[in-house]
């Protein structure tokens, strides 16, 4: 048979079924391959799902918006190194569900914000950006100061869990998180405990400089201060990292 | 058979011969569509379909008029 | 002229339409004012006034789903309800299901936007729906497919016109993409909370593989549907070269899908992905200015109508704009370039360089045109089309040109190094040098929002116009038939 562009045009079942071929290749071809070539993301140490608390605080990041003036990846740049610190590297977010790499810095980058200022300083800054940096245009959020609810946090690691976090529920979970983060880390990864472990770190932090009180700055600042910190970048030599590129 | 298999699941062979399979059918696309004076004057006769629909609805006629002219053409 | 608009309206299913040429009004009024006080809040952070639901961060999720998914995705399902009807001379397929369509769409898109103001939002860009709100969009997506479908099958000429490749092509993709992208765990069943299934890489790579086909297929692909309709129509005479076409819509339908991952570059995400990216980003100029060259040879040998018809007006220099920022987009997509433009207001000025200047434009032009064939009127002034026009026009030049400055500017400033080898700027520096671009970026988007404050009161008066006549038309048939 001769083919002709009419024998698509006249027949809509056909058109949909080309259609569909033509505009799938290309995102089979970019994605499918991301989760099977076992190195687009790097084999590094110190990398583990967050804490409850932690947890808890990059929800409040995502509710704010955060990720719409912020990102969190530094590029291999010198600018960007001297400013952030160690290019970003894929292992460091494979725990992020869903990714807040950003895509726009009408602030600076966030992802190696961890450390970097004391808590009392971000709960002035969050609170009121401009008292603590005139030029800031970033919005007040004092409404942090406002209890945390944090009696869904077992549900919302378990819906973690589910995607492929891995924080335990079972014995043989817990050993397995043990051998991988070693004893603290896991402890904080159980689910049945998370309540009692997110109090705790709460407290022992003292994030928002009031221990009296357990609110969403304490977890907004726990996640801050963490950000960046779980790579120990003196142990990799440079060329490690790029031949992951 | 299983060799040419592997020699085209290789990454650098296989991206030159989605190239070529891509680029050949393009081109082959461009040259359907543009050669022939049948199948020109057969292709572009279907630009006229949204004037098949005479607006005798519409109060603007001097539109309907001018679409009838481009019609007859 | 009664009887032919009595024909007129049950030949076609124009109520539908009516109702969704409104809402797009509606939420573009809306949402391009929410996006004002936004481009406000980064020029003058005072006006975030400590209120959560307003604050930057909240709003301008609210303002990207009204104006794409309330504004724009309303006017493609008014247009195509309109287009599938008049190029298949059909009736649209069952009228309950385009009703529940119309429902559906503003009950998600409301709720979209309220749930973003209580800090409800999945955090991935133009996919902020969270999931019951997903589900609905499904549903809606699923009888959009299928009334379209099914008025196709209606048709009375055996050929499927153009324009209808388009429309479908964005029906498909959009469906492929909301589905894959949004797959997510629900934190409970009485929870609008959820995690995405995906993480990190995996999860940029299909979150800007959504993203960028967002663009490619719901803000290009459909928007070109309603070009390759609305311009012959209004021009009166065919498309340029309907072979073109068929070449156009391929290779658009193609490249696409590839370009994603240019939003990622230098990120970590592989480098073998986004160096393809980058290459078909190039290729895809192609196409689209095919598409381009389509639209605007259309109206070869009858330049004169842009002297007279201000709605050709619009669409030609919707045109333009769209050849521009297809131009500019392949240019961004370079590796060397993207270095300077990621992460700076280029790439928002970008951004609306299409939305302003492409997708409303043309939209504008198609709503000018249509809306008084629904209501079987004229339009209720030619002159408010100009002054609406040249609102529209000054507007997007002020914004794309203070987004340029505040882009190429940061970038610059931020790459900077002393004598020394030391940055020379800090951060906070380059945002106090921003403060001007941002406010004339503001006062570019005052001037678009009073164009289509001035449209929708042309249109509002249209409306008024053809519903007083219709009451006259039918008084009178009501005398007649007394008298007989």
């Amino acid at each position: 048979m001769k083919f002709k562009h009419e024998s698509i045009e006249i027949n809509a079942g056909l058109l949909i079924a080309l259609t569909m071929v033509v505009i799938s290749i290309g995102g089979l071809v970019e994605i499918v391959p991301l989760y099977y070539i076992n190195d687009t993301v790097e084999q590094v140490d110190g990398v583990r799902p967050y804490t409850p608390l932690e947890l808890r605080g990059r929800d409040i990041y995502q509710r704010e918006g955060c990720y719409l003036c912020h990102s969190q990846m530094i590029r291999p740049f010198r600018d960007e190194m001297l400013r952030y610190g160690h290019y970003s590297l894929a292992a460091e977010s494979q725990y992020d569900h869903p990714f807040q790499w950003g895509s726009k810095r009408t602030g600076p980058d966030l992802a190696r914000v961890g450390k970097k200022y004391s808590n009392e300083w971000h709960v002035a800054h969050l609170t009121d950006p401009r008292a603590v940096v005139p030029e800031s245009i970033m919005p007040g959020y004092p409404w942090l100061m406002e209890p945390l609810q944090y009696a869904d946090v077992a549900d919302r690691m378990r819906a973690l869990k589910f995607t492929g976090v891995p924080y335990s529920e079972t014995q043989q979970e817990y050993d397995a998180n043990v051998a991988k983060f070693g004893q603290d880390a896991a402890d904080k990864l159980n689910i049945l405990r998370a309540e009692r472990h997110l109090v705790q770190q709460a407290q022992a932090g003292n994030y928002d400089g009031d221990r009296s009180r357990l609110t969403e700055m304490d977890a907004l600042v726990a996640y801050l201060q963490m950000l960046g910190t779980m790579v120990d970048f003196s142990k990799y030599d440079e060329g490690y990292f790029a031949e992951f590129r | 058979m299983t060799e040419a298999l592997q020699w085209l699941g290789r990454l650098e062979n296989s991206k030159i011969v989605a190239l070529l399979l891509f680029f050949v059918t393009f081109c082959g696309i461009l040259f359907y569509v543009f050669t022939g004076k049948q199948r020109k004057d057969r292709l572009e006769s279907y630009k006229y379909i949204p004037f098949a629909d005479e607006e005798k609805s519409h109060g603007d006629s001097s539109r309907t008029d001018e679409t009838r002219k481009v019609d007859e053409q | 002229m009664a009887q032919a608009a009595v024909t007129g309206t049950e030949q076609y299913n124009y109520a539908v339409i009516r109702k969704f040429a409104v809402m797009a009004l509606v939420w573009g009024v809306l949402g391009m004012s929410a996006g004002l006080y936004a481009a406000l809040e980064l020029a003058y952070p005072l006006l975030n006034m400590g209120i959560a639901e307003i604050t930057f961060g909240r709003l301008r999720p609210v303002h990207t789903t009204l104006v794409i998914f309330g504004f724009g995705g309303s006017a493609l399902f008014a247009t195509s309800y309109y287009v599938v009807q008049r190029t298949c001379q059909a009736r649209l397929y069952s009228d309950m299901l385009a009703t529940f369509t119309f429902w559906g769409w503003q009950v998600a898109v409301a709720l979209g936007v309220v749930s973003y103001m209580l800090g409800y939002t999945q955090s991935k860009e133009y996919a902020e729906f969270e999931w019951p709100i997903d589900l609905l969009i499904t549903v809606v997506w699923v009888a959009y497919f299928w009334v379209y479908v099914q008025t196709l099958k209606r048709r009375s000429q055996p050929h499927i016109y153009v324009a209808n490749w388009f429309y479908m092509s964005f029906i498909l993709a959009t469906a492929i993409l909301h589905i894959f992208n949004n797959i997510s765990v629900p934190v409970g069943l009485f929870t609008l909370k959820s995690y995405s299934m995906y993480s990190g890489v995996q999860d940029a790579m299909t979150q800007w593989w959504y993203g960028h086909n967002a663009v490619g297929f719901f803000l290009t692909a459909a928007f070109l549907g309603m070009m390759y309709y609305f311009v012959p129509k209004q021009a009166g005479r065919p498309v340029y070269s309907y072979r073109l076409s068929i070449v156009h819509f391929w290779a658009l339908a193609f490249l696409y899908m590839w370009v994603g991952a240019h939003h990622l570059h230098w990120t970590a995400l592989p480098d073998w992905t986004s160096t393809l990216a980058a290459t078909f980003s190039i290729m895809l100029l192609l196409p689209s200015w095919g598409g381009m060259i389509n639209g605007i040879m259309t109206l070869s040998g009858a330049w004169n109508k842009l002297r007279t018809d201000p709605i050709m007006l619009f669409m030609i220099t919707s045109l333009s704009f769209y050849g521009m920022s297809t131009f500019e987009g392949p240019l961004m997509s370079l590796k060397s370039v993207n270095a300077l433009s990621h992460y700076t207001d280029w790439t928002i000025g970008h951004v609306h360089s299409g939305a302003l200047g492409w997708v409303a434009m043309i939209s504008f032009g198609s709503f000018y045109h249509m809306i008084p064939r629904l209501y079987d009127t004229k339009l209720y002034s030619q002159r408010l089309v100009y002054v609406h026009f040249f609102l529209a026009t000054i507007g997007i030049v002020l914004y794309i040109t203070a987004m340029w400055v505040a882009g190429i500017g940061q970038g610059l400033l931020l790459r900077a190094f002393d004598d020394f080898g030391s940055l020379a700027y800090t951060f906070i520096e380059t945002v106090s040098f921003l403060h001007k671009p941002y406010v004339v970026r503001a006062l570019g988007g005052a001037f678009f929002v009073s164009g289509i404050l001035v449209m929708a009161y042309n249109v509002a008066m249209t409306i008024r116009l053809g519903k007083r006549e219709a009451a006259v038309i039918e008084a009178k048939l009501a005398a007649k038939l007394a008298r007989a």
